[in-house]
């Protein structure tokens, strides 16, 4: 009998080291050359724009604010009800990978393409988020209950109904995973919400992308404020109970006036999406201007999904590294409370801050490469898994005395280890969904691709070029099971063939 | 006695992954008997036990030695897990929110018995070790099957109240297996002892011609 | 499934919920803030003028405010040479109406960061291949079509195999910002952010300067949806027309800004066309 194979931790260890070994190869081929510049007099500016905040440059501030917490509410609610519904039926087959296809897709793209159906109302902004946040919820529950106690599941008798056996036996186990999981995906939600005001919708994002990009740094200060305020205050006015009474207020504030034609949304699914050469009637030249639709097409997916896979590679294991160095300053097994606040301040700023806004920063300092994007996504990635598992973290109970590196290591660490890789997994998708914003730092990532194919109303493209998105998404998604699958020891005896 | 043995086991070879735990295993166990299982620690009496579950879990109760309890849910929710099958859907769900008289009578006298009565409703994360056991065991008694397998069951309680529960699984099951470390007990309320070593059974036989002498052999070196 | 479900409830909304304000929207070429306030007034203007409701969109991306002209949200719009092209395309029978004056005669900027030692030139192709470029966003007219299409003509290349790296800043005032600090050595921006930003002393000339100009190109324009007259009434076009032409308060054309408007057809925008058909940016 083989020591490794039969060691759970050896296995985690090992499987770590190897992306880590993984990421190094990585950057071996990444471009992460350093452009010595003159940043100073720009950084100058926003620091200065950061101790001067502006909160009366910006019209229409409050309907700002309410939308983006409407929106976000409602969105989630509903992609929390949906997600958790599919994750019942995760293992379905199709479903599993429908998830992965509609949450490959950036929050942007999906109300770009409603957009055209749609236009610019309330339905588009609300589904843009609740359908891909439909496809994450169902696989991060799935993925909650799988990783919960089977133990009183396996106690249950035989015969025990499924739904029955749910409600005791495994719900309780999750609810509290659960729980906290949807109230950081409301906080995710909130950015959401105000990102899409980067294409139009009327949220916090519509004035604060503005005020940065024309280097207004005070207002673009006093929206970054109140958007930190309004993530950082969640938990003090989100109650379980008060929920219907927000969703109310949130499907009341919103104006639900729509225009609609239904000529418009058959000519956009059966003309735009279709690939251009194969629009109309086909004929002989069909086939070789399909060919000629396709080349750059081809190598545009190919050499973005090159880049997208080591950029996002790089990115991730500089998140899983920072998160691990991050999360003891938010868990209570390591900091009393005034040091945690701080801690939490911290982790709320990284991963609120929108990463074109981190990108640009590091683009200044450090001039143009995958650098920029590798630290931009590693903070906000990192700061997000620190703040998860910083949470599950406060619902161990230790027993060795602390705070101390003997509890880091040998209680904490091994315990959030397994919740900690499912989410750096999961944030693998996400990284590669994000790369989309980098465009400013001339890496061409997919997600530049499908942006641009988007800047040019070319749904055709943009569509193909999802679609390709989806499949890696699809790759690592099955990447990702399978080594769970694989770090899971047996735990019901078999009678072994010799 | 000549009856078919409820549980029959042939030159097994049982294990988690390629390599077996236990090898050759030749075991039957019949109707009414009350065995227990003894060795080292790692020797391989819960994969025994857990295969023996597997082989007539429906019409057994398990009382592992990880508990397998839900610790957010009230001592009475636990017990009354032991028939969740007994019941629809609808009545399960209502039950977690206003449990009917009858279940909540029944579970009660079932508590006190365990001198749970106190706890029937604080949540099973609120208690002690020993309480917790008794939850378990609880969980399997209300399940009220013919036999019972259970891995300590009472490794976390007194003697005192260890043999008292002892004796109420074994009045309470036709047939009884468990696994046990205290081998006075074993002796005293058990009529078949099994001991198990190297991954194999190297003791077999009617604890009335057996002495604590001969049991602690099975944990010599 | 979800929209076999959606649709029969969007359909009644649609059919109660049509509408009767005449909307546009407009995305100016520099200063996007207080949108609602600058663009408000013009609504008022339009509305007074046109003597029907009048109401005013925000829309950000060029992909949007095509993509709310296409399905009818707004009627007219304020477009960027491309987009105006790329509009018209998808919407039949639509027609560009008025332009700036400055619009006629548009023109593009390529700054350098002095540490690179650039002086103004002539000749695009003594660009070294081992300087970085940023363009402006990717849907612009000025900040991406003519500045790529005369890099095209000079290189006879693509800018992306030329230089060391391209990138898309986004927006005209991030081009300035990047290439002053040096994160990129070159940048293609509008001449009349860049002038404004010159003239507000947010430019600091020791680091940057401009080293070449291209011929000027028709941009910013007008376009009406075609099936305004039925909606409105006949000659309702001419009516909008006219009061763009017409509109003269310093107040309301600071909101582009442009020092007024004249006339303009379709048929303008031919040369725009051509050259994002030969970048392959339209069909």
């Amino acid at each position: 009998m083989s020591g490794a194979s039969n060691n759970t931790g050896r296995r985690l260890k090992r499987l770590s080291f190897g992306f880590v070994l993984l990421a190094c190869l990585g950057l071996l081929f990444t471009d992460i050359e350093v452009v010595t510049s003159e940043p100073w007099g720009e950084l100058a500016r926003i620091g200065i724009g950061l101790l001067t905040p502006d909160f009366l440059a910006t019209e229409e501030l409050g309907k700002a604010l309410l939308n983006t917490l409407a929106f976000a509410l409602v969105g989630v609610v509903i992609g929390n009800g949906a997600g958790f519904l599919l994750a019942l039926v995760f293992h379905w087959p199709g479903v599993r990978q429908t998830c992965a296809f509609v949450r490959a897709i950036h929050e942007i793209f999906w109300a770009l393409l409603f957009l055209q159906v749609f236009g610019l109302s309330t339905l588009t902004g609300v589904l843009a988020i609740a359908l891909p946040y439909t496809g994450i919820f169902a696989k991060v529950y799935a993925e909650i209950l799988e990783e919960s106690d089977q133990r009183p599941w396996r106690c249950l008798p035989p015969a025990t109904g499924w739904l029955s056996g749910f409600v005791y036996a495994r719900l309780p186990r999750a609810f509290q995973n659960l729980k906290h999981y949807s109230l950081y995906r409301l906080e995710c939600a909130i950015r959401s919400s105000a990102v899409l005001g980067f294409i139009g919708l009327p949220t916090l994002g519509f004035h604060l992308e503005t005020a940065f990009n024309q280097g207004l740094y005070s207002q673009a200060a006093a929206l970054l404020y109140l958007f930190f305020l309004m993530v950082a205050s969640i938990r003090l006015w989100m109650r379980l109970p008060l929920l219907p009474v927000y969703l109310l207020a949130a499907i009341g504030w919103l104006p639900w006036s729509l225009h609609f034609s239904s000529e418009l949304w058959v000519h956009f699914v059966t003309w735009d999406l279709v690939p251009a050469p194969l629009r109309g009637e086909w004929g002989s030249q069909t086939l070789s201007s399909l060919g000629r639709w396709l080349t750059p097409l081809g190598e545009h997916a190919l050499l973005g999904a090159a880049n997208t896979l080591i950029l996002s590679l790089v990115a991730l294991v500089g998140s899983g590294l920072l998160a691990l160095g991050l999360f003891p300053l938010v868990s209570r097994l390591f900091f009393r409370l005034p040091g945690r606040s701080l801690g939490n301040a911290l982790l709320i700023v990284l991963r609120t801050i929108p990463e074109l806004i981190l990108a640009f920063v590091f683009l200044l300092v450090l001039g143009p490469s995958m650098l920029p994007a590798i630290l931009a996504l590693a903070l906000h990635n990192g700061a997000i898994i620190a703040h998860l598992i910083g949470r599950q973290s406060d619902s161990l109970k230790p027993l060795l005395p602390g705070p101390g590196s003997g509890r880091y290591f040998y209680e904490v660490l091994p315990r959030i280890y397994r919740p900690f890789l499912a989410f750096l997994f999961y944030r693998w998708e996400v990284i590669m969904r994000e790369t989309a914003i980098l465009g400013i730092l001339g890496v061409y990532t997919l997600g530049f691709y499908i942006d641009s194919a988007f800047e040019a109303l070319r749904f055709d493209q943009a569509f193909l070029l999802i679609l390709m998105t989806a499949l890696l998404n699809l790759c690592i998604d099955a990447l990702s099971r399978a080594l769970r699958r694989r770090l899971r020891l047996a735990d019901t005896p078999q009678q072994v063939n010799p | 006695m000549v009856c078919t043995p409820l549980i029959q086991l042939r030159e097994e070879q049982v294990g988690y992954g390629p390599d077996p735990v236990l090898r050759d295993l030749d075991l039957s166990i019949a109707a009414g008997e009350k065995v227990a299982l003894i060795g080292e620690s790692g020797v391989g009496k819960t994969t025994l036990l857990k295969r023996l579950y597997s082989l007539v879990c429906e019409h057994a109760a398990l009382c592992p030695q990880q508990l397998g309890l839900v610790p957010e849910l009230s001592v009475y929710h636990n017990i009354f897990m032991g028939r969740l099958d007994q019941h629809g859907f609808w009545y399960n769900l209502l039950n977690l929110v206003r449990p009917r008289r009858r279940d909540r009578e029944a579970i009660f006298n079932l508590a006190a018995e365990l001198g749970l009565e106190p706890q029937l409703d604080s949540s099973v994360d609120q208690l002690s070790g020993g309480q917790r056991q008794r939850v378990a065991l609880g969980r399997a008694l209300y399940r009220a099957s013919p036999i019972f397998i259970g891995d300590e069951p009472v490794s976390a309680v007194d003697e005192f109240q260890a043999e008292r529960l002892l004796a109420l699984i074994n009045r309470r099951h036709e047939t009884v297996v468990v696994a046990l470390h205290d081998q006075a007990a074993a002796l005293q309320h058990f009529d078949r002892l099994i001991g198990l070593r190297d991954g194999k059974i190297v003791l077999d036989a009617p604890s009335a011609e057996l002495s604590l002498a001969d049991l602690a052999r099975v944990y010599e070196q | 499934m979800f929209f076999r479900r959606f649709l029969p409830l969007l359909l009644c909304l649609s059919l109660n919920g049509h509408a009767a304000t005449f909307t546009f929207t407009a995305i100016p070429d520099q200063d996007e803030t207080l949108l609602r306030t600058r663009f408000g007034q013009v609504a008022d203007y339009l509305s007074q003028r046109l003597g029907t409701d009048v109401a005013y969109v925000p829309v950000k991306s060029y992909a949007a405010a095509v993509g709310a002209f296409r399905n009818n949200q707004v009627q007219l719009a304020w477009f960027g040479g491309l987009s105006g092209v790329r509009a018209r395309q998808l919407v039949p029978a639509s027609e560009a109406i008025a332009q700036g004056e400055e619009d006629r005669s548009f023109q593009t900027y390529f700054i350098a960061n002095t540490r690179t030692g650039l002086e103004p030139t002539e000749d695009l192709s003594t660009l070294s291949g081992d300087l970085s470029f940023a363009f402006g966003s990717k849907g612009s007219t000025s900040g991406r079509l003519m500045p790529e299409f005369h890099l095209r003509q000079q290189l006879s290349k693509a800018p992306q195999d030329w230089f060391h790296r391209v990138g898309f800043s986004g927006d005209h005032s991030r081009t300035i910002a990047l290439v002053q600090s040096g994160a990129y050595d070159l940048g293609a921006v509008n001449f009349k952010v860049w002038e404004r930003e010159l003239k507000e002393g947010r430019i600091d000339t020791d680091k940057v300067k401009v080293i070449w100009k291209t011929p000027p190109y028709p941009d910013y324009q007008w376009t009406i949806r075609g099936d305004v007259d039925a909606t409105w009434g006949e000659g309702f076009k001419a009516k909008v027309t006219r009061a763009l032409l017409e509109m003269d308060d310093p107040a309301l054309l600071a909101a582009f800004p442009r020092s007024g408007f004249i006339p303009a057809r379709n048929a303008d925008y031919q040369p725009i066309e051509a050259v994002a058909r030969e970048l392959g940016l339209v069909d």
